[in-house]
This record gives structure tokens, sequence and C-alpha cells, in this order.
């Protein structure tokens, strides 16, 4: 029963580079329609990971199965049911919104309406501009349509929000949820716990190539509480970002 | 349409739009090799119409001595230097190969002697060893036309002359030789610094490895990249030969239809070996030095700057297997001696090897990141 709602199974995966084991035997399922998350310090295998899944390296050992395919068996197939965001998006200059939009659709071999997937993403506006007049959240939301162009089951985000401001992130959290919504599978890393206990229905804890826990947020807390574990200082009912977005709102600013 | 052409399709359009709208490629693939083509095209048409560059030393007052002068200012056979004044300075011109040689026409040039009805006299050419060559055609430039003079002055019977008659048959001018070279250049920056400056850009920005999780493969975006290069290759040999025909007066006599098909062949090779470069490094560090072992060789040994027919033979040999030698060749021998496609075969042999060969190694190379 559980196996049919899971969108994503991995067993015993592992990776190793030279001396290192960065992956090592790592198993977790993905259901679908939920926002799953890798945290870890730099260095856990949180990327590797995420590489093998996206066919971007080759396995070791283990298995990756995504909505019944194998991974390493059919890297073709696979291609056409996820969407990959990568960790700082770049787009060939001199090339219009509309234009990255028909390329990425083209390159499935499909042809869309690009505005459409503009309008998703809040870009309609800068449709005829080029990419590289873009700030760094609006191209973070353009890479995040393109990799929807083709409408796969499983999408990956690697350190979506890094070097955005509150705002921004604020806007891609939204666009992320609405995404989830649609009945696709999320996996994303990230450094900022905010976001993880925010976004992820459930996450991942990496280190050294383990998983050493695996929960929904509320849960992995309640068990930290349940170990005894007190904060030093006492609990404020705000925070300085909350004082942060109070001050100067959440509208989102892109110059 | 097919689903994998549409992809190609899409993906030369796009590029296409992208590369008109970039100025600086613009300069590199059309302008640059047109700078180029100004510049030996001038080079070589000097050399069509013989001038000497003479100081014209004229130290008598006769009205003959000036009218010679006046005429051999307008001649156009004598480029005279005003600088040199006294035999002196153009004895120091001749020694710095500024001058070819001197003409000195001594005080008595010109005057009727004693005893004589006509103005009579001996001009004297004065030449460096170095212009030996220059020097005695001026002398014999000089006789004949004092010959003429003479003829006018004094009556003479010759009953033996020379006739000299032009063949029709036109000889291959320097130039037809630089032009093909010079589009070999073109072929050459446009294939191969095009793609080895984009691709490890693409790479480091990680453009490369996004296309790579989607399904395009390489067979697509190598031929979308060829198809763009054929459309942008077009642009830039056409202006050449627009230059070439309307500025320095080149005569096409080959069929148009056979030499764009050539020239597409040539265009196309060229790129692979571009793209094998760009498509296996990962980023310029690699990039440079393998394409400067590769292009410049090619550059100088296959009759881009200067027609191969100059080297030693064992060079000619070696150099005639290079790939871009039988490109220079073949687009000669259509354009410039009217040769037909299949009368050029082993050109279009060799050609089709290495085609074979640059595909096969671009293929096996190729890294997406």
């Amino acid at each position: 029963m559980v196996r049919m709602s899971a969108m994503i199974e991995v067993r015993d995966l592992k990776k190793r580079y030279g001396d290192k084991q960065a992956v090592d035997g790592i198993s977790f399922t993905v259901k679908k329609g939920e926002i799953f998350g890798i945290l870890g310090p730099n260095g856990a295998g949180k990327t590797t990971t995420l590489e093998m899944m996206e066919t971007l390296r080759p396995i070791d050992s283990g298995e990756v199965i995504i909505d019944g395919v194998n991974v390493a068996k059919d890297p073709q197939k696979i291609k056409y049911l996820i969407g990959v965001q990568p960790q700082s998006p770049a787009f060939q200059d001199k090339t219009r919104l509309t234009e990255v939009i028909e390329m990425f659709a083209a390159a499935y071999g499909e042809k869309v309406d690009p505005m459409e997937f503009l309008r998703d993403v809040d870009l309609e506006e800068k449709a005829k501009s080029y990419v590289e007049d873009l700030s760094g959240g609006q191209k973070q939301r353009l890479s995040i349509t393109t990799a929807l162009v083709h409408g796969p089951k499983v999408f990956f985000l690697d350190e979506p929000t890094t070097g955005l401001d509150p705002q921004a992130r604020r806007h891609l959290w939204e666009l992320i949820e609405k995404v989830r919504d649609k009945g696709i599978s999320v996996i994303m890393t990230t450094h900022y716990m905010d976001e993880a206990e925010i976004l992820c229905d459930r996450i991942a804890i990496m280190d050294n190539g383990k998983i050493i826990a695996i929960d929904t947020p509320k849960n992995l807390i309640k068990a930290l509480l349940n170990r005894g574990f007190k904060k030093k200082q006492e609990v404020e009912q705000a925070n300085l970002e909350d004082v942060f977005i109070d001050l100067t709102g959440k509208g989102l600013r892109d110059e | 349409m097919n689903k994998s052409l549409y992809t190609v399709a899409t993906f030369v359009r796009i590029n296409t739009k992208r590369y008109f709208r970039d100025r600086l490629a613009i300069f590199f693939t059309v302008i640059f090799p047109l700078i180029f083509l100004f510049v030996f095209g001038s080079l070589n048409s000097g050399s069509g119409n013989i001038s000497f560059r003479v100081a014209l030393l004229n130290q008598s007052n006769s009205t003959f001595a000036n009218d010679f002068v006046k005429q051999a200012e307008d001649s156009g056979i004598f480029k005279i230097n005003d600088e040199a004044t006294t035999l002196d300075k153009a004895k120091d011109l001749m020694t710095k190969s500024q001058l070819d040689a001197a003409i000195v026409l001594p005080k008595d040039f010109g005057t009727v002697q004693p005893g004589q009805s006509v103005p009579s006299g001996q001009a004297e050419v004065i030449y460096t060893q170095n212009n030996a060559q220059s020097g005695t055609a001026l002398s014999s430039v000089l006789e004949s036309q004092f010959k003429a003079i003479n003829a006018k002055l004094v009556t003479v019977q010759t009953p033996f002359t020379v006739k000299s008659e032009q063949l029709s048959q036109k000889s291959l001018s320097a130039f037809d030789y630089t032009f093909a070279g010079l589009l070999g250049f073109s072929i050459i920056g446009m294939g191969i610094f095009g793609p080895m400056n984009v691709f490890p850009e693409l790479k480091k920005m990680g453009i490369l490895r996004r296309l790579s999780t989607t399904p395009l493969k390489v067979w697509q975006y190598f031929l979308s990249t060829m198809i763009g290069q054929l459309i942008i290759g077009s642009v830039a040999l056409a202006a050449m030969f627009a230059v070439a025909i309307l500025v320095f007066h080149l005569k096409i006599v080959g069929n148009w239809l056979e030499l764009a098909a050539f020239l597409g062949l040539g265009v196309v090779t060229i790129l692979g070996i571009g793209l094998a470069l760009g498509g296996w490094a990962q980023n310029e560090r690699q990039a440079a030095p393998l394409s400067n072992i590769i292009v410049f060789p090619m550059m100088f040994l296959s009759g881009t700057f200067f027609p191969r027919y100059i080297m030693p033979e064992w060079l000619q040999n070696v150099s005639g297997f290079l790939p871009l030698t039988p490109i220079i060749d073949g687009i000669r021998l259509i354009a410039t001696e009217g040769k037909h496609l299949w009368e050029i075969a082993p050109q279009l042999g060799l050609i089709s090897i290495w085609l074979v060969v640059i595909y096969i190694i671009a293929f096996r190379v190729f890294r997406w990141e």
C-alpha cells in the first residue's frame, strides 16, 4: 500500500570518489505530491545524491526508481519524468525569456505557449527582455518554469533560495508549494532550517554520506524535545526576520 | 514534423537570432576576415602593374632633359622619389631598399653637340647589388624609350624586329591564390574558434549540464550548431565574395552552385574540429593550447596567407594532407579555374575522409560539463 503512493524509491544508493565514500548506502522514498528536503552540512553528499537521481552521475551501486523506471537502466526515459533546477541557474545571453522557454520545450520535442509558463512565475512583463537583464530571483523563477515545461512528475531543486532577499525567498516558497499542489513530487536541498521547517513535508538529514534522521520537521523537533533538549535562551514570540518582513512588507522587489 | 528535427529547428532558429544580436560575434566572423581581405588584397593588386621607385637626378638644363623628366613623371612607370635630390641621398635610400634605382641625367644631356644636328646624351642608371633585377629591367625600359625617341630624330632602317603576342588564356593571379586562402582563414575562424570559445564558457556556466538533464541528444546539438554555422557562414563568405569581386575584380569562372556546395562541405568539415575541441575541453585553459597546436600549423601550411607552391616540395607533400588544404585548393579550382566537382575528386575524397574521422572523434570526446 505504501509503495502505491511512492513516486521515488531509493535503495542502498552508493557513490565513491577516490578514497571518499560520498554517498554511503542511503535509502528513502518520496511520495507523490510532497516536498522532500535533504539537509546536511557541506560535503555530506546531498548534491551527489541528487545528481545520481538526475542521471547526471553514474550510480556505483544500489538503485533509484522514479515512477517505476530505473534511473541507471533507462536514463533517457527518466529525463522526460524529471525537471531539474540547478544551484545557480544560467542562460545563454541575448536570449529573450520566451525563447528560453521555447528552447527548453523543444529539447523535449514539444511546442508550448511561453506566455502561459511565464505567467505561472509572474514574469509575463519581462517576456521580451533578455535573460541577462533579470535579477537573481527572477532568474530562479525563470529556471523553475523552464524545468516544468514538459510536465514532469518529479522536480529537483538544489539550494534554490541561496543569495535571495527575504521577499524573493518567500515568493519562491509559494511557487514551490504551487508546484507540489499540482501533484508533483519536489526534492530539494537547503542550508536554511527555517526554509526546511516551513516548506518541507518531510526531511532527511545527511552527514558523511549517510542519512541520520528522516521524518516530518514537526516529528523531528518533538523527538529532540523528548530527549530532554532545552534551548539556552527563552523562545521569543518573534524573530529578526519577522521584524524585517513587518517593516519592509512582503511585496517582491526585483530591482 | 519529426519531433527530433523540431528540436533541431527550434535551436537553430533561436541561436541564429541570438548570433545576429551579438555585435562582437558579427565583427569576428564577418568584419574581421574582410579586414584581412583588404590588407592582403591591396598587397597583391599592387604587383600587377610594374612601377619602379626611382630617384631622377636631372643635372641638365636642356629643354630635352626637362621634357624627359616631365614625361617620366606622367608615365606611371616610375614612382619618382622627391626626397632624393642628390646622388648621396639616393644611394642612402637604395641601401635601405626604399629605392630601386637612381637615374642620372648628366649636365650635357639633351644638348646639341658641336657638329651635330640633333640633341644627344647618355642617361646613367645606378643601382645596388640587391636591386640588380630591377636595375637591368629599368635599363631596358629606358633603352626602348630612347630607341623610340631616336627613331623620331634619325631615320633608321630596322631589318629585324620582334613581334610579341599575348595568349588570351588567363593565368592565375596572386590574388586568386590569396582569396581562396582567406576564405579558408574565415572558415577556420568561424568553425574552430567559434565553438572553442563558446562551449567551455557554456560548460562553466552550467548551461550544457542543464541541457543534459533534458532528452536533448548530442547529435541534435551538433546538427543545430552545424546548420547555424552554415547560415552564418554563408553571410560571412558572401561578404568576402562581394568585396573580392567589386573591389579586387575577382573573376569567378566556375559554377556558383558547385562552389556553394563545396564551401558548405568545407565549413561543416572544419566545424567538426571546433566541435571536437570545444566539446572535449572543460574550460578555456584546456581549449587554448590544443587549439593553437592544431590551428596554427594548418593556418600557415594549408595556404591561407601565402600559397603552398612557394614551400619546399617535402613540405608541400606533408601539408597537402591537412584537412584545410584540399578545401582551399578546391575553392580555387572551382572558383577561378572553372573546374567541376567531378574533376576535383582527389580533394573531395580527402575532405570526406577527414569529415568522417573528425566527427567520429567529436562525438566520442564530447562532454556536457
